[in-house]
């Protein structure tokens, strides 16, 4: 959350030219799939991008705005997908996301939000530390008698609540993955939620409660890498933790790899290699969490130089997020072709769960999805691939509501399908 | 006071009500539009409202006309000047008509007021078409800036975009329709003359429509053939590029050891018929170019050292080679360019293969970074009153200095169109977002420049410039009167 002088700072260097709508201009191919925003390309008021939101900040800020409806409507269905973020850094550097973050942390402050749907997951997180509320004692039914992880090991693998309890067979693949590999890994006994939606929502007193447990869980476990196939999961141990805790990624007592980090490398090394070929023509979609969001965070207390020069930044721009791992893997798979969207990389549209929008608009979420299933239909794939377990939910019920016939997997059931 | 519930449940039934809006949040995101300061003068609407077809338009205005409500319009947001002056006037967001017709054969296009260039562009390159993207860059709408001014650097060849207006739907600030060009005789954008008095002056009013003089819906414009091969794009989106054909298309940086040198030889090169994009390259505007990725303080940590070495007297020219048609004709247009060079004396590099910034996206909003506000000064006339008109912003400049940050005499733009015979002379000017106020009357001594030394601006205010450019705010009043009578088209 920023602080109040830095949220003003940053919302009052918007000039509202409307960048943060659109893909990067030079990497627009067609009308068709032009835009960047979910919400904008939706709902197309102002208030409705990030633009208008941070206009929206400082009206609040200053006591002319309150929260309406619509700002609570807008604010909230926002997928926090950064694509507006990267955008704005071609030309303002702003910290859009950042302001957006920061007004719903202010929302939940005032007691104005966040929404039900939202402050369940809380309750659940509470009384059970994870978000479906389901037993924690059966936060390792996943685990087949057939894995077994180590006691003790240098890698840990963290699961997360989705993969945990709503889809083993994509925690059972990484760890069968990992089991290939030949790496030795070993799982929290007592892991909680990442806090993920927590931190999204605003609700930074619970998310904090689940970062600080987490952390020390893998301190205390002696692990020094961390290996998540969930992007969410990522995303989080690697930015919102070190973030709430004002340190950065590289002070934290860990280091995270997505598992396409961690296979891709090995591959480079010469140590690994898909044996098992995989006929099959797909096209990729980078979740923003594996994406554009993922870049390490840098610490940084707000100290500016006239003009307006903000010095000892570290800028986080999109670039350094985990692009081309999940790629490599694909085209190292005998047999597979991979056939790029338009919209890739920091510019690639968001599969519309993120930000707590699949929890509380589940039909907003669908029809992102489906912006997106439309635009892989077009490269002629037969399946689309990502590595976010809520990203292959949302898109794989998106396809199945348009009847488009297109199927769609966790990069983790390709990479086992390629392993013999 | 808002906008009378029996109004607003009026345009609910037109447009449906998930399609306007009165709660405050939406009205306040719609108070400001873009490179505008905030200030008093911009009025919070009284509700927002999205139209999804010149029927829904045209009903709207009658309904701000029969409750004397004001209105105005605005579309991609990327907008210059359309924001509601008057307390709970009707924001009629265009964005929603994003219509884009293509036709291919007749080399023209029809498109929305919420149509941005660059989803047109991707749509036309596709076809091995272009359209010109404005300096403002590709998040602009075509309409407006068509209906406008329309200068780009690719207007070196192809000339300022109004004069590529073809066929124009025109809602009027009473709501009734009037069609113009060909379309005004059957369902066709394919000219914009005739019949009868040719009507697009009234559009462009002194300097531009903003949305004064009711609602243009729908146009033709002009389109050009291009290269067939794709542009691909490439790079992160803080600095990316499109890749360009290296048989039809060559960058040259040229470096003129004095500034009558370079002038001489940018007349030259329009008389030769050659290249796609000629302009001279301020030293700060390359600097601010490089700046995307590095921030306000990259910026300033290589300006510091690299700006005092510039020479005053030193003129850097860009120039776009184009192989119009043929490999072969690209080859005459680089031996043309060095003669030309040669005989003025200056030192010719050849630059990357590829566009940044004049075929999609465009530089001017990275300005931001550099300061914080800035101000930039345009004035449209020839190469030579562009010189003179850049010597006189620097004399006024150096009285605002500090507040007006150093910029070593450097950052005045000329970028001819039509092969040389208009020029654009673009004066940018940076803050820090507390010295604005400098900034401000830095413009306003600009303007009185401007006003008496010839050359046409955009925006001009009507008390500086109407006395010396024929009392047109008073005849503009007149237009108005006659086709507003209620006072209710974007009134100020």
């Amino acid at each position: 959350m920023l602080k109040v002088e830095e949220y003003k700072h940053q919302a009052e260097t918007c000039v509202r030219c409307s960048y943060c709508k659109f893909v990067d201009l030079n990497w627009v191919k067609s009308s068709r799939f032009s835009r960047q925003c979910p919400i904008d390309t939706r709902y197309r008021f102002n208030l409705y991008s990030a633009h208008g939101l941070l206009h929206s900040a400082l009206a609040e800020l200053s006591g002319k705005l309150e929260f309406t409806p619509k700002l609570m409507d807008a604010l909230w269905h926002c997928t926090l997908c950064g694509g507006c973020d990267t955008k704005c850094k071609r030309n303002l550097d702003v910290e859009v996301l950042q302001v957006i973050e920061t007004l719903r942390c202010r929302c939940v402050e005032q007691g104005k939000g966040p929404l039900p749907e939202h402050k369940m997951l809380a309750d659940n997180v509470k009384s059970s530390h994870n978000i479906y509320g389901a037993d924690p004692k059966e936060r390792l039914n996943w685990l087949p008698p057939d894995i077994k992880p180590a006691k003790k090991a240098d890698i840990l693998y963290f699961v997360g609540d989705p993969m945990s309890y709503r889809w083993p067979e994509l925690a059972q693949a990484t760890a069968k993955i990992l089991g290939k590999a030949g790496a030795k890994f070993m799982v929290l006994e007592d892991e909680w939620s990442s806090g993920h939606e927590l931190f999204a929502t605003g609700q930074l007193a619970p998310a904090k409660e689940m970062a600080d447990h987490n952390t020390k869980a893998i301190k205390d476990s002696g692990a020094k890498t961390v290996i998540t196939s969930d992007a969410e999961c990522y995303k989080t141990l690697k930015v919102d933790y070190p973030k709430i805790m004002e340190k950065s990624t590289e002070d934290m007592p860990y280091t995270v790899l997505h598992i396409t980090e961690y296979i891709d490398q090995l591959m480079q090394d010469g140590k690994f290699k898909f044996n098992r070929r995989v006929p099959m023509k797909v096209t990729y979609h980078d979740p923003c969490n594996l994406g554009r969001l993922a870049e390490p965070w840098y610490h940084w207390e707000p100290k500016y130089e006239p003009p307006n020069i903000a010095v000892g930044k570290t800028w986080r721009r999109g670039e350094k997020g985990v692009y081309e791992p999940p790629r490599n893997i694909l085209k190292g798979i005998r047999g597979l072709e991979l056939i790029e969207m338009e919209r890739i990389w920091d510019n690639a549209w968001c599969c519309g769960y993120g930000g707590g929008v699949g929890t509380a608009f589940p039909d907003f979420a669908l029809w992102t999805a489906g912006e997106r299933i439309e635009e892989a239909i077009t490269t002629g794939a037969e399946a689309i691939v990502s590595s976010c377990p809520h990203c292959k939910d949302i898109l794989g019920r998106a396809a199945d509501a348009n009847n488009t016939g297109i199927k769609v997997y966790d990069i983790t059931e390709v990479m086992l399908r390629a392993i013999r | 006071m808002s906008i009378p519930r029996e109004a607003y449940q009026t345009l609910q039934s037109i447009v449906g009500p998930e399609w306007v809006s009165d709660d405050p949040a939406i009205c306040e995101a719609d108070r400001y539009c873009s490179l505008s300061s905030p200030s008093d003068e911009q009025r919070r609407p009284g509700c927002s409202i999205e139209p999804a077809s010149t029927e829904e338009v045209q009903a709207i205005v009658k309904v701000a006309n029969r409750y004397k409500i004001p209105y105005v319009c605005t579309s991609t947001f990327y907008s210059a000047g359309t924001y509601a002056r008057k307390d709970d006037s009707i924001l009629i967001d265009l964005k929603r008509m994003n219509e884009i017709e293509i036709d291919e054969k007749n080399l023209y296009a029809i498109v929305g007021p919420g149509v941005a260039f660059s989803a047109l562009q991707a749509d036309l390159l596709k076809r091995g078409l272009i359209t010109f993207v404005p300096g403002c860059g590709g998040n602009s709408s075509v309409l407006a800036n068509t209906v406008n001014m329309g200068d780009a650097p690719i207007g070196w060849r192809y000339g300022l975009g109004y004069q590529r207006l073809l066929g124009v739907e025109w809602v009027l600030p009473d709501g009734e329709m009037l069609k113009m060009g060909s379309l005004s005789m059957s369902d066709d954008y394919f000219w914009g003359e005739g019949p009868g008095p040719d009507l697009r002056g009234l559009l462009r009013g002194c300097a531009g429509h903003q949305s004064r003089l009711g609602i243009v819906t729908k146009i033709g414009v002009k389109i050009f053939p291009f290269v067939s091969e794709e542009l691909e794009p490439m790079g992160w989106a803080f600095h990316s590029f499109m890749k360009l054909p290296p048989n039809r298309f060559k960058w040259y940086n040229i470096r003129f050891y004095s500034r009558e040198d370079a002038i001489n030889a940018m007349f030259e090169i329009g008389r030769s018929e050659i290249g796609l994009v000629v302009m001279t390259v301020p030293p700060i505007f390359r600097s601010v170019a490089r700046t995307r990725g590095v921030g306000c303080g990259g910026f300033w940590e290589a300006w510091k050292e690299n700006g005092p070495k510039i020479k005053p007297n030193q003129e850097d020219l860009r120039v776009l080679l184009y192989g119009i048609g043929s490999d072969k004709r690209l080859e005459y247009e680089e031996k043309v360019l060095l003669d030309i060079v040669k005989d003025f004396g200056g030192s010719p590099r050849e630059a990357p293969c590829r566009d940044e910034t004049n075929f999609m996206a465009a530089d001017a909003i990275c300005a931001n970074v550099v300061g914080g506000r800035f101000s930039s000064e345009v004035s449209y006339e020839s190469i030579n009153q562009a010189v003179r008109y850049s010597r006189v912003v620097n004399e006024i400049t150096e009285k605002y200095k500090p507040r007006i940050l150093e910029d070593y005499g450097t950052t005045n733009w000329v970028c001819p169109y039509e092969l040389g015979y208009i020029a654009k002379m673009e004066c940018l000017r940076m803050s820090s977002v507390e010295n604005r106020d400098a900034l401000d009357k830095w413009h306003d001594d600009v303007h009185k420049f401007c006003a008496t030394g010839g050359g046409s601006t955009i925006f001009p205010e009507d008390e500086i410039f109407g006395p010396v450019w024929g009392n047109y705010p008073e005849k503009e009043a007149k237009i108005r009167a006659l086709f507003d009578p209620n006072h209710v088209s974007a009134p100020q």
